[in-house]
């Protein structure tokens, strides 16, 4: 039986395997049920999980190999329906960057989910080149590559080539 | 051993858009990405894990391999 240690590791995580299922999976629902069912089956195979190594890895995995496995062409059906992705979860944010985050989040979703996901596991949810090669399953050079053509992806959809300048310093975000 | 793992293969491409403009996604992904994190969070989530507890589900013998 695992742990309420193991248990406490586990809530600490919900919000970043959350995160990373709306971001894979294109769909709140979706991703809610992808996390129930992830969080289902790291309790039961608790004991597999190695000590010193990152359980955020360890729950990526099992949600993607879910997500993968189960979930992917239900995917393509919500996000037909629903359209763009998380914008019930939109909360109100700085208005003042220079790349709109809406816009942003539809770039992303034209993106190939193989690339989507590494940019996630990169550049938001903290993981190293070598722990988001263990969780996609491929070799650190694939990670690589991925993340280059999805930001060249999203350099292409954004026109941010195309930008006649780059304004310099970023707008300091409102505090409160 | 890249090749035993992967399905296809992938040519390996890492050229890289200019440093502003990976600056400014990388900003717009992490903001993207905090709204998801700071989002409302179900109950279900605390509470499932309350229950299992709870309830001391033991790990299920020859469950599916987690990482399967």
């Amino acid at each position: 039986m695992p742990s309420t240690n193991f248990k406490d590791e586990l809530l600490a995580e919900i919000r970043n395997l959350r995160a990373f299922a709306i971001s894979l999976s294109g769909s709140v629902s979706l991703a809610d049920d992808l996390v129930q069912e992830s969080l289902l089956r790291a309790w039961s195979n608790s004991e597999k999980f190695q000590p010193g190594t990152s359980l955020r890895a360890w729950l990526f995995t099992i949600l993607r190999n879910i997500y993968y496995s189960n979930y992917r062409k239900r995917s393509r059906e919500v996000q037909d329906s629903d359209g763009l992705y998380a914008r019930r979860l939109t909360v109100p944010g700085d208005q003042e960057s220079h790349l709109d985050l809406e816009d942003f989040r539809e770039a992303m979703t034209k993106l190939p989910a193989e690339q989507r996901e590494v940019l996630t596991l990169i550049g938001a949810s903290g993981l190293s080149y070598e722990e988001a090669a263990v969780v996609c399953q491929v070799g650190i050079g694939t990670i690589k590559s991925r993340l280059s053509r999805a930001r060249r992806k999203l350099v292409e959809i954004l026109q941010l080539d195309e930008a006649p300048e780059t304004p310099g310093e970023p707008k300091v975000r409102r505090a409160g | 051993m890249n090749a035993t793992r992967t399905k296809k293969v992938e040519p390996l491409d890492t050229a890289a858009p200019d440093p502003k403009s990976v600056e400014a996604i990388g900003r717009a992904l992490e903001k993207h990405y905090a709204s998801l994190i700071e989002a409302p969070l179900p109950d279900k989530f605390v509470e499932l894990l309350a229950r299992l507890e709870r309830e001391h589900v033991p790990p299920t013998p020859g469950s599916p391999d987690a990482l399967d």
